[in-house]
């Protein structure tokens, strides 16, 4: 894989992508599996009340930890909530934090990075130092700390995930905007008389942009992990908030005793959502770049 | 003799390592002052929280004065930089003891099963995206791939949870994960703060044992869920000198394939060390999930007690020791980086 493109070999970006994603599609079976997957995440997004079969925070001592039925179809957990149905919510707060941390990140990121690879001196070297170090730390320590400094919040976990992968979008763009700015393109436009911002944001920022999408879906996914994570040793969203890593957490006491179903299915989702980010990513990057298909 | 002169005849690893300490000094004060700010970032007042409801105006007054929080921003992280020099993290609101002893007490825990669990999962990464890239195509190679991209959508807690099921539970073969060894034992001599080691020097085998078979279900679940990442990365990087031209001129040459693999081995050493650097990094966050499960006494349970608790000193001496044990673990992959690759010039 080279780093450096010629003229005609310009990322994939016409309008003939359409067609060149179905055929892409049936030629790559696990890109056609992770977006299926992200189809039904969809689906339980939006039809949440339709696909779940009871109150997702509904207590009901009388069916505590009752094995998967067709009354409960996943089984209840300890305080006898469905769940089946907690599963299909979470899918609701589990993206919706991760897609906004990683949106955040992502918005903030790119014209950091644009910046500190357009213009050399000080200040970008100072920003990248900075991002070093945030990112020195190890990201679920971080997390746990800026969580539970900031209050135990859904959207500060979103905000604490955004801090964190914002240096990532930042470094991406900015290896991208080193090299875009030695072409010979940049310096035609300069010639020609294009402001700085024109360059940076018409030149420079829609060739730099393929790594860092594909870096979203990734992302995505360990957003999804974190959370999950956080939630689980109780630094995250809290009960009765249905949320995958928490639902885990539930059932964490009664694994080990053979209870299983409480912590083994939400976990089942937090795999599922996490594969199909991982499987879109990898499909992307082939995309957008046919020769790294091996 | 100039200066110049008496720093070129000094070995050449001694001259990486001085040249790199310098940079440590002041990475520390970054360190230092982010979880300095971290703290301070508290919405409401450390010392109400501290204190709780039933605070008197003179105990507030104290506890200000004592934790140094009645100056300025500057002056309160001057105080807390002259605490912490001289060994002071503060008092554990839960645990009543100074943090240091706290850390210190646990640290030996979470580094016998980081270590474990890393030493596990380059055995099996390495070797295993080495066969892969040799072998394209191979079985080996799809199984790696499959397993790679699958892998790193596993949460490590509930792949924790599920091995205790199955092994402890259904099938009865793994020990209780209740700690680091069977209570009924007596933990061995302090040394080396490893229980696996400590046990053979002290020459109690049962205690080994015991030790031994605790740490199997936590090493095998970090592995489990982060050698596939290592997969992935350890075939990109050795696949990009295994594809390079004088690989490609060896095989040309004629060389024998054990010869070129291990011609292409020593030369992706340098990235293979950082990404070993950066495992042992990750491995840091992961046991803090990982101990919780297994009630192990480390420094990540003793983290996540600190977040159930708002135990602020707790939590500030834990991050502040985790990035500090970062800094010198990626100081340490620096060094040895320059000191595999001859290029660099020092």
């Amino acid at each position: 894989m080279s780093a450096v493109m010629t003229p005609d070999e310009t990322p994939n970006t016409d309008l003939s992508a359409t067609s060149d994603l179905g055929r892409f599609l049936v030629r790559h079976p696990a890109a056609l599996i992770g977006l299926s997957l992200l189809i039904l995440q969809i689906l339980a997004i939006i039809f949440a009340p339709v696909l779940s079969t009871h109150d997702p925070m509904q207590a009901n001592a009388l069916r505590s930890l009752q094995p998967p039925s067709w009354e409960n179809w996943l089984g209840t957990d300890v305080s006898g909530m469905d769940i089946y149905s907690r599963i299909i919510y979470a899918t609701r707060i589990n993206l919706l934090i991760s897609v906004t941390a990683v949106g955040a990140a992502f918005i903030v990121g790119v014209p950091i990075g644009l910046l500190v690879g357009y213009y050399r001196g000080w200040a970008s070297n100072l920003t990248m130092r900075v991002f070093d170090f945030v990112q020195s730390f190890p990201v679920f320590v971080m997390g746990m700390a800026l969580v539970s400094v900031m209050g135990q919040e859904i959207w500060n976990v979103a905000i604490a995930l955004g801090v964190l992968f914002t240096p990532v979008f930042a470094r991406l763009i900015r290896a991208e905007a080193l090299s875009l700015r030695e072409r010979s393109f940049i310096a035609a436009a300069k010639c020609s008389g294009a402001t700085d911002i024109k360059i940076l944001f018409r030149h420079i920022l829609p060739n730099a942009l393929s790594p860092a999408i594909v870096q979203i879906s990734i992302s995505i996914g360990m957003a999804i992990l974190l959370t999950a994570g956080l939630s689980f040793i109780g630094a995250g969203v809290r009960m009765p908030t249905p949320e995958w890593g928490l639902m885990v957490s539930t059932g964490s006491q009664q694994m080990i005793l053979g209870i299983w179903w409480v912590s083994f299915f939400p976990g089942l989702a937090i795999i599922l959502s996490v594969l199909s980010f991982a499987l879109i990513a990898d499909a992307a990057r082939d995309f957008i770049d046919p020769r790294r298909a091996r | 003799m100039t200066i110049s002169d008496t720093w070129h005849r000094l070995p050449r690893p001694v001259r990486i390592v001085l040249a790199r300490l310098p940079l440590l000094a002041p990475q520390m004060l970054g360190v230092i002052f982010v979880t300095f700010i971290l703290v301070r970032l508290l919405p409401g007042d450390p010392v109400l929280l501290m204190l709780g409801n039933m605070a008197t105006e003179e105990s507030i007054a104290t506890l200000r004065e004592q934790l140094g929080l009645d100056g300025s921003i500057w002056s309160q992280f001057l105080v807390y930089f002259q605490n912490l020099i001289q060994g002071d993290l503060g008092v554990s609101l839960f645990t009543s003891n100074p943090v240091v002893k706290d850390l210190l007490e646990r640290a030996p825990a979470t580094l016998e099963l980081i270590t474990y669990a890393m030493i596990l999962t380059l055995l099996i990464a390495v070797p295993t995206a080495i066969y892969a890239t040799v072998r394209p195509k191979s079985i080996v190679d799809r199984a790696s791939r499959v397993y790679g991209l699958a892998a790193g959508s596993l949460p490590d807690f509930w792949v924790a949870l599920l091995l205790i099921f199955i092994f402890f539970t259904t099938l009865g073969i793994a020990v209780a994960p209740f700690g680091r060894i069977d209570p009924m034992l007596s933990a061995p001599e302090f040394v080396t703060g490893f229980y696996t080691i400590d046990a053979l020097l002290a020459g109690d085998l049962r205690a080994f044992m015991s030790a031994a078979s605790r740490l199997l279900l936590p090493v095998i679940t970090l592995a489990i869920v982060n050698s596939g990442a290592l997969m992935k990365m350890t075939s990109s990087a050795f696949g990009e000198i295994w594809r390079s031209d004088f690989i490609q001129h060896q095989r040309a040459s004629g060389v024998p394939e054990r010869k070129i693999i291990r011609a292409a081995l020593r030369n992706s050493l340098p990235p293979l060390i950082t990404l070993t650097g950066f495992l042992f990094g990750f491995l840091l966050g992961a046991a803090v999930l990982v101990e919780t499960i297994f009630s192990w006494g480390g420094l990540g349970q003793y983290a996540v007690m600190a977040v159930i608790n708002s135990d602020y000193p707790a939590l500030q001496g834990f991050v502040l020791v985790a990035a500090a044990f970062i800094l010198i673990v990626y100081l340490i992959v620096d060094v040895l980086y320059e000191i595999v690759d001859p290029r660099i010039e020092v």
